[in-house]
C-alpha cells in the first residue's frame, strides 16, 4: 500500500507534462471532397468550426473563382496525420482564382497545400503547421505554389517545414506578405520565379530567414524581386533539412540568401541576430560543391546540361538595411561557421558573398546605406586566399526595381 | 520485487511518449447531394453480357486490348476493353496516345485471381474504372465491385477493400487494396491540365497481332508503310537490360513525370524516349522532394542505387516519400530489380 502511493506519487511526478486534453478529431472527409468535386465556379466552400482528420488528400482541379474557408485560423483545423495515400494534404491543380482562407492545416506527410498550374491563388489567414518538434520527418512545404501566376500569400503562418514554410516556385507575379514564419529550414523561399515581392514578414528561428534561388534544369530562371521592410530575426535554427535538398545546404545562422538570380533588390529590412551571416551572396558553383556528394566528381556539369541556365547572381541592389548581430561566435555546425570563425574571427560577417561572378558580363552588386557593417568576399574559388573585407568596390548606387504592383 | 514493478510501471507509463494516433470520433455532415452525373451501377452501361463477371463483351464494338508494358498495381490483374462507337474509327498517333472519337468508353477491370499460379481460375473483380470520351474531354468514373461478382457500384471517394491471393511462389498475400478517389484519378491521368487516357499508344498496343486485327475490322487507322513504334514489355528478360528500365520508368512515372505532366516542376522526365541523361536523373538534386530525398543527394548515381533517390522511392511505402504517389500498397519487387540493376551496370 505504501508502495502503492509513492509509486503513484512518481507516476504523477514524472508524467505531469503530458495531461493534455485531447483533441477531439471529427471526420468530414466523405462530404467535403463530395462538395469540392460538385463545386461549381464561383461557389464558396464554408468549413465550419471544428478539428478535422483526413485520411486522403483533398483535391480541387479545374474550378474558377472558389474560395475554400474556415471558421478561423484558431476555429477551423484540418489535420493530415493520418493520411494513407497521397503526398499532399490539400491539393489543387488547373485553376483560376482560388482563395484560401482563415483556417489551419497540419501535419501532411509531404506538403501541406501544394497549387500547381493555376493561375490566381490567394492565401489569406491560414496557418500551416507541423505540430511535432522541428524534425526532417515533417513534410517539406507549408505553403507550396507552383508553377503558378498571381499569387498572394498574407497574414499566414508557416511553421515547422523541413524544407520552406512559404515556398513559390516557378511563378510569376508573387505577393509574399504580413506572414509569420518560424522553426522552418527556410522560412520564406522563392525559387525560379520572376516578379516577386516580399514585404512585411517576420521571418525567426528559422535556419535561414528569406531565400531567393535559382536552380538549373527547371522550367523557367527566376528575376526581379524586392525584399524589403521585412524582420529576419534570429535564423539560427539547426538545419534539420533531409540531404539531397537545396536548403540543406543552408548554414543555420542565414538571415537572407541569395543564389544565382538576377534583378534583386533587398532594402528596409531588419536583419538582426542571425548568428552566422545577415545576408549572403552566392553562385550555383558553391551551393553545388557544399552540395556534392564527397569525392564526386560535377565540377558544375549540370550547368552544360541546362544551357539557359546561368549560376551566378547578377545585378544586386542592397540598400537601407539594419544589421545587428549580438552573437559573437557564429553557428559551429556548418561549414561555413566554422570559416568565418577561422578568417574573421570576432568580426563575423553581416554581408558575405562567395567571389563567384560571372566572367562574361559586368557584374554589379551595388552596397549603400546599410549602416555600419562587416562585409567579406571569401573568393571561394580560390580557396579563400583573395578573401577581403574591403567592400569599397560594391559601395554603389543602381536604379531601383519598380513596384512590381503599383 | 515491488520495487521493479515500480520502475517497470514508470517506465511503461513514461518512457513511451510517443504521440498516440489521433482517434476520428464521429462523422459529421455536411447536408452534401449525392452525385449523380453518371449512372450508380456498372451495368446500367451495358458493357458486358450477363452474367457480368465473366467480362464478355455486349457488342461487337466493345473489345478486348492488351498492352506491352503495365503500371504496377500491387500486382492486380487488368482485363481491358476499348468500346468504340458504332462506325467510327480510331485516328493514329505516332507517339501518344491515339485519338479516340468522342463516345469512346476505355474500361479496366482490377482483378486478383486466387492463385497467380493458375490465373484462368478463379478470381475476384475488385474495381472497373471507365474513361469517357465526351463532348468537354475525357472523364473518369470508378465502379467498385460486390462480393457476390454480380454487380459494381460506383464509388466516389474512393476505398480500402481487403483482397488476398496465393502468389507466383505458393505464398499467400493479403493487402488493403485502394480503389481511387475520382478526383485521385487525374493526379495520374493529367496531360498539359487535360484529362487523359495514358495506356492506350500505338507503341503500347503494337504488340502480336492486335493492331493488324483491329485495322482488318475497320477501327483503326495505321499507316502502311512504317515500322510501328514498340515499347518494351519490362518483364520480358530476353529484352535489353536498357530498354526493359527505360520501359518500366515510363509506365511507372512518366504520366507524370514529364515536360506535360503534373510532376514537370521537378525537371526529372522519364519517358522513355528522354535522351538526356541529367532529365532523367544521372547526378540531378531533387528539387522539391522534402524526407523523399531519403537523405540522398541525387536521383541517379551511376553504378550506385543504394546512393539513388529514385530507387528509395520506388521502395518506399510511406506516404510523403513513396512513387508513384498513388497506386500502390507494396513495392513492385521486379520493378525496383531492374531499375537496380540498371543503375548498377550505368558508367
Amino acid at each position: 500500500m505504501k508502495y502503492l502511493s509513492l509509486l503513484m506519487l512518481i507516476l504523477v511526478i514524472s508524467c505531469d507534462q503530458q495531461q493534455e486534453e485531447p483533441i477531439q478529431w471529427k471526420s468530414i472527409e466523405a462530404d467535403l471532397q463530395t462538395l469540392l468535386i460538385q463545386a461549381q465556379d464561383g461557389d464558396t466552400i464554408d468549413i465550419p468550426e471544428g478539428n478535422y482528420m483526413f485520411k486522403k488528400p483533398l483535391i480541387l482541379d479545374g474550378l474558377s473563382d472558389v474560395v475554400f474557408r474556415g471558421a478561423g485560423m484558431d476555429k477551423t483545423t484540418l489535420s493530415f496525420e493520418i493520411q494513407e495515400s497521397g503526398a499532399e494534404g490539400i491539393r489543387a491543380a488547373n485553376c483560376f482564382n482560388l482563395t484560401f482562407q482563415n483556417f489551419t492545416v497540419q501535419d501532411a506527410p509531404g506538403d501541406n497545400i501544394k497549387i500547381t498550374d493555376t493561375n490566381g491563388i490567394r492565401f489569406t489567414n491560414v496557418r500551416s503547421q507541423w505540430t511535432a518538434a522541428p524534425s526532417e520527418e515533417n513534410g517539406a512545404y507549408a505553403f507550396y505554389p507552383v508553377l503558378c501566376k498571381n499569387v498572394v500569400v498574407e497574414n499566414c503562418l508557416a511553421i515547422g517545414s523541413s524544407d520552406a514554410g512559404i515556398y513559390v516556385g516557378q511563378s510569376d507575379s508573387v505577393i509574399i506578405r504580413n506572414n509569420e514564419v518560424y522553426h522552418n529550414v527556410a522560412g520564406i523561399e522563392s525559387e525560379n520565379s520572376r516578379w516577386v515581392e516580399i514585404y512585411g514578414n517576420n521571418a525567426h528561428n528559422n535556419t535561414g530567414g528569406i531565400l531567393i534561388f535559382d536552380l538549373p534544369g527547371l522550367t523557367q530562371s527566376g528575376h526581379t524581386t524586392r525584399v524589403y521592410d521585412n524582420d529576419v530575426i534570429s535564423n539560427n535554427h539547426e538545419n534539420f533539412a533531409p540531404e539531397g535538398n537545396v536548403v540543406a545546404v543552408v548554414p543555420p545562422g542565414t538571415g537572407i540568401m541569395m543564389m544565382a538570380t538576377r534583378k534583386i533588390e533587398v532594402f528596409n529590412n531588419r536583419i538582426h541576430h542571425n548568428r552566422t551571416v545577415g545576408a549572403a551572396l552566392a553562385s550555383y558553383v558553391l551551393v553545388e560543391a557544399l552540395g556534392a556528394e564527397e569525392g564526386s566528381q560535377l565540377d558544375s556539369a549540370n550547368n552544360q546540361v541546362d544551357e539557359a541556365y546561368d549560376p551566378y547572381p547578377n545585378h544586386i541592389y542592397f540598400h537601407d538595411n539594419e544589421f545587428r548581430n549580438k552573437h559573437w561566435f557564429p553557428t559551429f555546425d556548418s561549414d561555413f561557421g566554422l570559416l568565418f570563425l577561422r578568417y574573421f574571427t570576432f568580426n563575423l560577417p553581416d554581408f558575405v558573398m562567395d567571389g563567384i561572378v560571372p566572367e562574361e558580363e559586368e557584374f554589379v552588386l551595388c552596397l549603400e546605406n546599410n549602416g555600419e557593417f562587416n562585409f567579406a568576399n571569401i573568393d571561394a574559388a580560390n580557396d579563400f586566399v583573395g578573401s577581403t573585407t574591403d567592400w569599397s568596390r560594391y559601395a554603389c548606387r543602381t536604379g531601383s526595381i519598380a513596384p512590381i504592383f503599383p | 520485487m515491488k520495487k521493479c514493478l515500480l520502475i517497470l510501471l514508470v517506465i511503461a507509463s513514461c518512457t513511451s511518449p510517443e504521440k498516440k494516433k489521433p482517434i476520428v470520433l464521429e462523422e459529421v455532415s455536411l447536408g452534401v447531394k449525392e452525385v449523380t452525373d453518371y449512372p450508380k451501377y456498372l451495368s446500367e452501361w451495358e458493357l458486358f453480357k450477363e452474367p457480368m463477371s465473366t467480362l464478355k463483351p455486349a457488342e461487337l464494338n466493345i473489345f478486348p486490348y492488351e498492352i506491352n508494358a503495365a503500371l504496377f498495381s500491387d500486382y492486380a490483374y487488368k482485363a481491358r476493353f476499348i468500346k468504340l462507337p458504332k462506325g467510327e474509327k480510331i485516328n493514329y498517333q505516332e507517339s501518344e496516345v491515339l485519338d479516340f472519337p468522342q463516345g469512346t468508353i476505355l474500361i479496366k477491370n482490377f482483378y486478383y485471381p486466387a492463385d497467380f499460379r493458375l490465373p484462368e481460375k478463379e478470381r475476384k473483380i475488385l474495381e472497373t474504372r471507365l474513361l469517357i470520351h465526351e463532348e468537354d474531354g475525357w472523364n473518369a468514373i470508378v465502379y467498385e465491385w460486390n462480393v457476390a461478382q454480380s454487380e459494381a457500384k460506383r464509388v466516389i471517394l474512393g476505398k480500402q477493400v481487403p483482397v488476398s491471393w496465393t502468389d507466383q511462389h505458393g505464398k499467400l498475400q493479403r493487402i488493403n487494396y485502394s480503389i481511387p478517389s475520382q478526383p485521385q484519378c487525374k493526379s495520374c491521368h493529367d496531360l498539359n491540365g487535360k484529362m487523359t487516357p495514358i495506356g492506350p499508344s500505338i507503341r503500347q498496343l503494337n504488340r502480336d497481332n492486335q493492331l493488324m486485327t483491329w485495322k482488318a475490322n475497320g477501327w483503326l487507322e495505321v499507316p502502311d508503310h512504317e515500322l510501328l513504334p514498340k515499347l518494351t514489355d519490362y518483364a520480358d528478360d530476353k529484352a535489353a537490360l536498357n530498354l526493359r528500365a527505360r520501359a518500366w520508368l515510363e509506365v511507372n512515372c512518366a504520366h507524370c513525370h514529364r515536360r506535360e505532366g503534373p510532376a514537370k516542376n521537378s525537371g526529372l522526365y522519364l519517358l522513355a524516349s528522354q535522351t538526356d541523361t541529367y532529365r532523367l536523373g544521372v547526378n540531378k538534386p531533387p528539387i522539391a522532394a522534402g524526407k523523399g530525398s531519403g537523405g540522398l543527394k541525387y536521383s541517379i548515381v551511376p553504378g550506385k542505387p543504394d546512393q539513388s533517390i529514385l530507387v528509395h522511392r520506388i521502395e518506399s511505402l510511406e506516404p510523403g516519400e513513396m512513387m508513384p504517389e498513388l497506386g500502390r500498397k507494396l513495392t513492385h519487387q521486379e520493378g525496383v530489380k531492374l531499375i537496380r540493376d540498371w543503375i548498377t551496370q550505368m558508367d
